[in-house]
């Protein structure tokens, strides 16, 4: 009985494993970088032990970024309505020259979002753009608009992506950030849980 | 002779106003927009604004651009996709509105951009913008600040 047990739990592992092979994983890499309220925050060391769902976005993006926060907004209620614990929300911004703490806590504070359990970060470009490119997200300048007084803005082509990253800071699953099945993403959590 | 060349010159353009006005009455009947709606932001930010246009007439006509009083800038943007999973945005330019035909703006489509933003646009709040049509002219539309389209979607 207990090695049918021992098997079933090899079985359960190994199916979960296969599921959702590692794609990347941090070693011991760490960032740092800032949260919303200017507190300094190491990189991926703070989400140890727990399950992250993070999106990587600008904050002068109109129409994509916006939906994929909304969409990790979605995630994060219904993780409340099932009472799914030990979930990390984590949104980290590749345009930190505009995207300083404040227009993130703006950007946040806007939308209403609960940062209970949700964290933007920011920081130097360089550190930035090592992490976007450690976590295989592209975001390349490419239209701008000049307003009358000189202000200048960049729009990116960007990666449109949600990834969920285990409790061993693996990121284990991409999703389209802006089309995500929430169903899916829950169940996908419930089986890392 | 100059008389007669003047009268018929004043004819001739008379009715041409007239045809012309009469196709923007048609146009500005026939052109319904519908279920606006405004992603929240704040002041100096970007919002996008999404709407449903629906053209009843038997005529093309041409959404030129639009304007608001809630932005420094207004620009008609469309948002596309390169490589499965990239982003990007680039100007619409002017687009067409088919005879008999429903176009929406819509998240991951073609969008209106407020750059720049004078205030605060809260969840529920309503601001103005103006859509400028080849014939239909300028057509007022009201949109609610929302996160969410504020109705449900439109079948194609």
């Amino acid at each position: 009985m207990k090695r049918l047990s021992l098997l079933l739990i090899i079985i359960l592992f190994l199916s979960c494993k296969e599921k959702f092979p590692v794609i990347e994983e941090f070693g011991n890499t760490h960032y740092n970088l800032v949260d919303q309220n200017d507190q300094k925050v190491v990189f991926p060391d703070f989400i140890k032990g727990k399950i992250v769902v993070i999106n990587y976005i600008f904050t002068n993006c109109p129409d994509i970024c916006p939906l994929s926060t909304n969409n990790m907004r979605l995630i994060q209620e219904r993780i409340k309505k099932e009472n799914i614990k030990n979930v990390q929300f984590v949104s980290i911004s590749f345009d930190p020259k505009f995207d300083s703490p404040g227009v993130l806590r703006k950007f946040a504070g806007i939308r209403d979002l609960d940062l209970s359990n949700w964290v933007f970060l920011t920081g130097e470009k360089s550190v930035t753009d090592s992490i976007i490119k450690k976590v295989g997200v592209l975001a390349v300048p490419n239209d701008s608009t000049v307003f009358k007084n000189g202000r200048k803005i960049y729009y990116y082509v960007h990666t449109d992506r949600i990834q969920l990253i285990d409790t061993d800071v693996k990121i284990r699953k991409n999703y389209r950030g802006s089309k995500i099945n929430i169903d899916e993403i829950i169940m996908d959590i419930k089986s890392l849980q | 002779m100059k008389k007669i060349f003047l009268i018929v010159l004043l004819i001739t353009s008379s009715s041409y106003i007239i045809m012309f006005a009469q196709q923007l009455k048609i146009h500005n009947s026939k052109i319904k927009i519908q279920n606006a709606w405004a992603r929240p932001a704040v002041k100096n930010a970007n919002s996008a604004l999404y709407f449903f246009i629906e053209n009843k007439s038997r005529e093309t006509d041409t959404l030129l651009g639009a304007q608001s009083k809630i932005a420094e800038e207004v620009e008609v943007h469309e948002s596309f996709i390169r490589d499965n999973d990239r982003m990007g945005m680039r100007p619409a330019g002017r687009i067409a509105i088919k005879p008999n035909s429903q176009l929406e703006f819509k998240p991951g489509g073609f969008h209106v951009m407020l750059l720049g933003l004078l205030k605060d646009l809260r969840i529920g709040d309503n601001i103005e913008a103006v859509l400028l049509f080849k014939y239909a002219g300028k057509i007022k539309i009201k949109a609610m600040v929302s996160d969410i389209p504020t109705v449900k979607e439109t079948k194609h």
